[in-house]
């Protein structure tokens, strides 16, 4: 038995309905329920992902700031040992320098006290010397023996009144 | 030669409704169980066969082509509700799926030389019904239901009679549209076959193969096209008037 082209039909009505339900049912539970929960699970994920992502850069962001401020400090601090090192150096050639010419003017005057009396001796030797010629010369002018003493005297005023005459 | 039965091809074009299996007595009413149900079955069991090998392992990551194919799915169907409903009405999702798969299936399903469910016409009745009341239920679910009755005299109460007629009209249409597509759709191809078949037994071709390649071309258009164009109709016209039903307000879903 065929029911008509254009027939409703009560049974197959309540029949479809049903069966609309079930597939309706059943895809709501195998297809809609398991692949929307992969999607809200795969959302969160990626929200996390994105989270940890920005956490991550304000982190790297600190580290950086953090860096270069130690940098900047590292760098005055190497800045200002150099100060103190050339001002130091400096102060150490000044003293050597000081030093240098303390030493060497000790030495000048020394040197300028020895021939101080390198001259002196030779001056006094000079004037024995020249005494003895003189009172030889003298011996050989009036040839005749004085005494000794006198003309040592004498000849000692002559030299003085020559050396003052010098 | 004895030509077999099977390639002698149609003798008459046979123009009637599903096949009676059985009947039965349930509170003085008769029950008919027919073909159309059986047919049902099948297109359920393929569709929940399908959805169940898409979905089976599925993971947040590595997903598999499988599990691709039926996120693509999830999120297609969604965004039309979305698009054509607004997010108020995103919970239609499933029900909207299910209708658009047992409409393309059960119209396919004759491309296996099965009838197709939805030349039934109580099929469609039954889908554009759930409609009908799903269009009321959100009238009365945002207007009340005094609001729903006082709509039946808008904008003057002479022109109540003609909105119980719209209001009665719609699932209708909607019903006699995919079925009279579907069916129509079925008995041209049926006239075809028939009219190859009589064209090769006049020019004394005992088996008519005019019927192979011919008709396939038509069917591309009458069962594959026509098919999708239908499901997509009726979920759209089941979409737009249960969202028209709500306030045309739409900036407070956003």
């Amino acid at each position: 038995m065929k029911l008509g082209f254009l027939s409703i039909d009560i049974g197959t009505i309540l029949f479809t309905l049903c069966n609309t339900l079930i597939l309706f049912l059943a895809l709501k539970h195998f297809l809609f329920a398991p692949v929307q929960k992969i999607l809200s699970e795969r959302k969160a994920a990626v929200d996390q992902t994105l989270a940890d992502a920005e956490d991550a850069r304000s982190r790297a962001e600190a580290a950086e700031t953090e860096y270069n401020e130690k940098l900047a400090n590292a760098k005055e601090e190497s800045a200002e040992m150099l100060r103190t090192a050339t001002r130091r150096a400096q102060q150490r050639s000044d003293e050597i320098v000081a030093q240098a010419r303390e030493e060497a003017a000790g030495i000048m005057q020394q040197n300028r006290d020895e021939l101080e009396r390198e001259r002196r001796r030779a001056a006094s030797a000079l004037r024995s010397e020249i005494s003895g010629l003189a009172v030889a010369a003298a011996e050989k002018v009036v040839e005749r023996e004085i005494n000794q003493a006198d003309h040592e005297r004498l000849i000692d005023e002559f030299i003085d009144s020559v050396g003052d005459v010098q | 030669m004895a030509i077999p039965e099977f390639l002698q091809g149609p003798s008459e074009l046979d123009v009637s409704g599903p096949k009676v299996i059985t009947s039965f007595k349930l509170f003085g009413l008769t029950i008919n169980f027919t073909e159309t149900v059986v047919l049902e079955w099948i297109v359920m069991a393929i569709i929940i066969g399908l959805v169940i090998f898409l979905t089976r392992n599925l993971r947040v990551r590595n997903i598999s082509k499988r599990q691709a194919v039926a996120e693509m799915a999830v999120e297609a169907i969604s965004n039309l509700v979305r698009d054509t409903m607004g997010k108020r009405f995103l919970s239609f999702t499933p029900y909207i799926a299910t209708i658009f798969c047992f409409s393309i299936f059960g119209s396919l399903i004759s491309l296996l030389g099965l009838r197709a469910v939805t030349s039934d016409f109580s099929v469609l009745l039954t889908w554009a019904a759930i409609t009908f009341i799903l269009i009321t239920a959100t009238k009365i679910r945002f207007g009340g239901v005094g609001g729903y009755l006082k709509g039946f005299a808008d904008p003057i109460p002479v022109m109540l009679p003609i909105n119980i007629l719209s209001e009665v009209a719609t699932p209708t249409a909607m019903a006699l549209r995919h079925f009279g597509n579907i069916a129509g759709g079925s008995i041209i191809m049926g006239l075809v076959y028939y009219g190859l078949t009589a064209l090769c037994h006049m020019i004394r071709l005992q088996i008519p193969i005019l019927t192979v390649g011919i008709p396939a071309v038509l069917s591309l258009y009458f069962d594959l096209f026509s098919d999708f164009m239908q499901a997509f109709i009726f979920i759209m016209l089941t979409m737009v008037f249960i969202s028209n039903a709500g306030p045309a307000d739409d900036a407070a879903e956003a």
